[in-house]
């Protein structure tokens, strides 16, 4: 029994113990995931960029180009895109006004909507939070997360359609780059 | 006793992708109740867990602590989750339409194990995603609310009010079942 159970009424407390039963899966259903995983790209592949974002090592010739990049960023539009040097990534870059904030990150479908995994850097201004993040074509949700706990739409960004749990999420829609 | 989930995540981060094996049939059982529960039913309970150790296999690299593999990709489901609740909703739009037929569980004999199993079921089902959501984390999976949080981008008190909404809403639903 856990501690909460000593706290629940009966029928609740009949309720999660009905809930925590296994449940059934396809026998396969371990082969199938493997067979999907086998097909897919190595773990490390693609993960040098991000292994960048989060320890950045700046070469001169980096730093003049990191400059560049936040000088842009107080005239870029809050989402942009941005031709990228590899044909099936496009550079987006996700922008936040948290003035107060201690640290911001963006969450999504493309980290796995990992805190940790891309941190928004200060972009110089007062209060503005930056990161640019290579992506494939497609459509995304995002959110910021201000401080480790406070989810925050993008305010320039259109809603993502069903959200239904209370936390606001944003839409990025990333075109093939032409 | 088998390899620890740090052991087989270095293993995997080194090419050696059937050690990932090991770790779908360890956590398998936990993620595939959590998705059924959500979810509400095994077809796409089952498309949500591969999703999720896919994406996991995927994303290995930005899995920094080996040891947490197991909540680590518990979230990557949690939101796997939430998208296919999402996407099964708006085609479905919805599960069942006539609450009093929802209600309508028969009373007159005690109910069997699986007359309450149907009927947790469909009660579950007819709780918002949000209140399912946060009743399952709670007292299914057992987290704490700062877990919950941590999981969901919610804030404590709004998780608990979560909670205590979905309580509410069950015992409605639940305790003429309950009663006989």
């Amino acid at each position: 029994m856990s501690e909460h159970d000593r706290d629940l009424p009966d029928l609740i407390d009949r309720v999660a113990r009905t809930l925590r039963e296994p449940v059934a899966t396809d026998g396969a259903l371990d082969a199938r995931i493997m067979a999907r995983v086998l097909a897919a790209p190595a773990p490390a592949a693609g993960g040098a960029w991000w292994r960048w974002l989060r320890r950045p090592a700046l070469s001169p010739l980096g730093a003049i180009g990191l400059a560049a990049i936040l000088a842009g960023v107080l005239l870029a539009p809050r989402v942009r895109r941005t031709p990228a040097a590899r044909p099936t990534l496009s550079e987006v870059q996700f922008v936040f006004v948290a003035p107060r904030a201690s640290s911001v990150s963006v969450v999504g479908d493309f980290n796995d909507w990992n805190l940790a995994a891309t941190p928004l850097a200060r972009a110089g201004a007062a209060g503005v939070w930056s990161v640019s993040v290579p992506l494939e074509p497609g459509r995304y949700t995002y959110a910021f997360v201000v401080d480790g706990r406070r989810w925050a739409a993008d305010p320039d960004a259109p809603r993502a359609a069903g959200d239904d749990f209370g936390t606001p999420n944003s839409v990025v829609l990333v075109r093939g780059a032409s | 006793m088998g390899a620890s989930d740090g052991d087989l995540v270095r293993r995997v981060k080194a090419g050696d992708a059937r050690a990932y094996a090991d770790l779908v049939a360890r956590y398998r059982p936990r993620l595939a109740r959590y998705a059924t529960r959500m979810l509400g039913n095994r077809e796409d309970a089952e498309e949500a867990l591969q999703d999720a150790f896919v994406r996991g296999y995927r994303s290995l690299a930005r899995c920094d602590d080996p040891e947490g593999f197991g909540p680590w990709l518990f979230g990557i489901l949690v939101n796997r989750c939430r998208t296919r609740g999402a996407q099964s909703a708006r085609r479905e739009r919805l599960l069942v339409h006539d609450d009093a037929a929802l209600a309508s569980v028969p009373s007159a004999e005690p109910p069997g194990d699986d007359e309450w199993h149907e009927a947790v079921g469909r009660a579950l089902a007819r709780l918002e995603p949000h209140y399912r959501e946060a009743f399952v984390l709670k007292y299914v999976e057992d987290l704490s609310y700062e877990e919950m949080a941590r999981l969901t981008g919610a804030g404590v008190s709004a998780l608990k009010m979560r909670v205590k909404r979905a309580c509410e809403r069950l015992r409605g639903m639940l305790e003429e079942v309950q009663r006989v």
